[in-house]
């Protein structure tokens, strides 16, 4: 799936589609989700206060492990240490973390930028454990950062939400007065529609 | 009778810039505010007609630019439904910056509860620091419905003209209890930098010139006591402690009155007292008010046919 190979947006008066087509894509542009966002499909009811948002997500990234951005081997052998060295220090911070928390702060040690020591108790068992150890998991930011989205995008003041998240499919409605099943099937209706323009071969 | 007064602006670099303020001085002309920046000087003033050659040709001298500033002297709230970045700093910050360019002061207003269709009002105290105003100008969104039937409820309360800004295309009777709607400028999550944007921006200009035309008008018919220029110049040689004030604009001017950004408590006795002419004190010619703005002194001049003096 091509990033944002549908962008629909739907109102009763085209312009006014066109113009929450433009805030939309800033807000996308703005949170770095054009990338992550397959399909999207929105429908605006001023009358009835009602917002309604479809959306596939293009395929999850992949988690991401200490052994893909670091090289973990023995260090000094009499100290029981595990040195890592690592390759790219995007995901330092993280790393630190989980470290700090799994074996306490006065066991790691970071010797230099791309250098830490940690004390173990059993170095064998202990590489295999830190090379396989989730560092970074991309879905998680993408979560709050698609949530970050809907809510930028509804008008403010449509405070009553719902929202599903399925796998790559999101589902998003909202609106001022309490909310209504009908609007929530439509909303999943969205979704099918979406999801029959893959086989259609779709437009923009 | 005073001389007619022509509001400009004069930007330029800082050096040598107080040549104009002697100017405008010895021509009895008024200096609104003077903002420098790094080596650079805004000064906004009211210079009268017949003179306005004389600075010109002192501005070129000095390299500098004066341009018309027609929206000199107006105190304008740009009122947001929220503080929320639906709302801000988008589209009602750029019409702001607009108005600013007139020459106009401008106070952004966001309203507490502004947002949605059924939801939204405008609290007491919102109202009364709007109408402290001259001129409420309303920054609305994309949806014709949204404007034309629920926001207006906002507008319930303001005593002042209201100006309203939105997306779609509508006429002025179309949106109930607006003066002047100005179409083309709805809610944007950018900064307005096309060139249609901008267009839209410089007929919002030109329609807010009209409604200040027209207030103009309607006070030169029974016009005021005293300048509100004049009051400002007597507070800035009556009251030293305005100068350590370093709010921007410390005289706020209105069309029909000023805001001394002075705390009320301690100041208002002697702003009341302060003499325009021999026996005549602004007690006399002004209501002096506390300011719905933090502790300021808010003084609405009184026209001529209800005090019987025009200085």
């Amino acid at each position: 799936m091509e990033p944002l190979e549908v962008f629909k947006v739907e109102t009763k008066i085209p312009e006014e589609a066109e113009a929450y087509k433009s805030i939309l894509s800033d807000i996308i542009s703005e949170l770095a989700l054009a990338n992550s966002i397959g399909r999207i499909y929105v429908i605006i009811t001023p009358e009835e206060s009602l917002f309604q948002m479809a959306m596939i997500l293009r395929g999850s990234s992949q988690l991401i492990k200490t052994s893909d951005f670091a090289d973990v081997d023995v260090g000094a052998v009499t100290r029981n240490e595990i040195q890592i060295v690592l390759r790219d220090e995007k995901y330092l911070p993280d790393l630190l973390e989980k470290l700090w928390v799994k074996y306490g702060r006065g066991k790691v040690i970071q010797q230099d930028r791309k250098t830490i020591n940690v004390t173990v108790d059993h170095i064998d068992k202990d590489i295999e454990v830190i090379r396989d150890m989730v560092i970074f998991d991309p879905k998680r930011t993408l979560l709050s950062r698609l949530v970050e989205m809907a809510i930028r995008g509804t008008p403010e003041g449509f405070r009553v939400r719902y929202h599903s998240l399925n796998g790559n499919e999101f589902v998003f409605v909202a609106s001022e007065d309490p909310m209504k099943d009908e609007w929530v099937q439509q909303g999943h209706q969205m979704l099918n529609q979406l999801k029959g323009e893959e086989a259609l071969g779709s437009s923009a | 009778m005073a001389a007619v007064l022509e509001p400009y602006i004069y930007e330029g670099g800082i050096h040598r810039h107080t040549l104009i303020l002697e100017l405008l001085e010895d021509l009895g002309g008024y200096l609104i505010q003077k903002t420098p920046a790094a080596t650079e000087v805004t000064l906004i003033m009211l210079i009268p007609r017949d003179d306005v050659n004389l600075v010109e040709q002192l501005a070129k001298d000095l390299l500098g630019k004066l341009s018309r500033a027609p929206l000199t002297g107006t105190d304008i709230a740009v009122v947001s439904p929220t503080l929320a970045s639906h709302h801000l700093p988008h589209s009602a910050c750029d019409v702001a910056e607009f108005l600013r360019r007139g020459g106009a002061n401008t106070t952004m207003i966001g309203l507490a509860r502004g947002m949605g269709r059924k939801v939204a009002l405008s609290a007491d105290y919102e109202r009364k620091l709007i109408n402290e105003h001259d001129i409420a100008l309303f920054s609305f969104g994309t949806f014709r419905d949204c404007i034309i039937n629920k926001k207006p409820k906002l507008f319930e309360g303001i005593k002042i003209p209201i100006i309203v800004t939105g997306g779609p295309d509508l006429k002025t009777e179309d949106v109930p209890g607006a003066d002047m709607y100005i179409g083309n400028i709805g809610r944007v999550s950018h900064r307005l930098r096309h060139s249609d944007e901008i267009g839209s921006l410089d007929v919002m200009s030109q329609k807010v010139e009209q409604v200040v035309e027209k207030i103009r008008e309607d006070i030169a018919r029974d016009p005021l006591a005293v300048l509100p220029a004049r009051i400002m110049k007597e507070v800035q040689e009556q009251i030293p402690e305005i100068e350590s004030v370093y709010t921007p604009a410390p005289l706020t001017l209105q069309l029909d009155g000023l805001r001394i950004k002075l705390p009320y408590v301690e100041f208002h006795k002697k702003i009341e007292n302060l003499e325009l002419q021999d026996n005549i004190h602004l007690v006399d010619v002004a209501d002096i008010k506390p300011s719905k703005m933090k502790d300021y002194i808010l003084v609405k001049v009184k026209r001529k046919s209800e005090t019987g003096i025009e200085i």
